[in-house]
């Protein structure tokens, strides 16, 4: 696993959320936020990772993060 | 689009466990079960290749509601590796193949259970966004380590 630096701050965060019930937390957690393109469809596949990841290079916009450059 | 609640949950639950899907949540919604504090929109499932695996997953979704023509259903049924779902209640990732784990099993015997849930281990949620390496998955992943420790420290 890589070596990467944690933050100790973002545990204020996970203290507050340990305090809400799970109704609660889930409510706040699953965002319905629309997607270009990849909500476009009711469904896709892929054979492969590989494939998926190619699909994502050629069809995403850059900005939603799922470009592995 | 219906939000993914914890009585949505609960029923993917009930009725994975009814049919003996063998699977685990992962990803972003796997910590999130786990107590993780963040946003996300889907669910992701890893769910195990086997052809009877692959056929109960296919009777569990239709009676969570997925609309599934008979093409989809025989896709899952042969475990495509990434299968993306829109046609349901909620949003569902379908994993067959995530990166960075090689087998099913050895996930399986790594998971954390929690509000009678099966869910992927923090240490293989984390490994497989580092080897999936996407952009998003490296501005999440110094968070997704401050968590693991958090996580550690309150067992």
């Amino acid at each position: 696993m890589a070596n990467l630096e944690c933050n100790p701050a973002d545990w204020e965060d996970f203290e507050a959320a340990a305090k809400r019930s799970i109704e609660q937390h889930i409510r706040n957690s699953f965002v319905h936020t629309y997607k270009p393109v990849l909500d476009d469809a009711e469904y896709r596949s892929f054979e492969s990772m590989e494939e998926y990841r190619r699909w994502c290079k050629e069809n995403l916009p850059e900005w939603l993060g799922y470009s592995r450059d | 689009m219906a939000v993914f609640e914890f009585r949505s949950a609960q029923e993917l639950g009930r009725i994975f466990d009814q049919h003996g899907v063998k699977y685990l949540f992962f990803g972003k919604s796997g910590a999130i079960l786990l107590g993780y504090s963040d946003t996300t929109q889907d669910v992701d499932l890893y769910v195990d290749k086997q052809r009877d695996n692959c056929e109960k997953i296919v009777a569990a979704l239709l009676e969570l509601g997925f609309r599934l023509t008979e093409k989809e259903q025989e896709e899952i049924r042969r475990g495509k590796d990434f299968i993306q779902l829109r046609n349901g209640p909620f949003d569902v990732d379908l994993i067959f193949a995530p990166d960075g784990i090689e087998r099913f099993d050895d996930a399986w015997k790594r998971r954390v259970e929690k509000h009678g849930f099966p869910i992927a281990s923090m240490d293989d949620i984390i490994g497989s966004k580092q080897a999936a390496n996407r952009q998003k998955d490296r501005e999440s992943l110094p968070r997704l380590l401050s968590f693991m420790e958090w996580l550690r420290g309150h067992k």
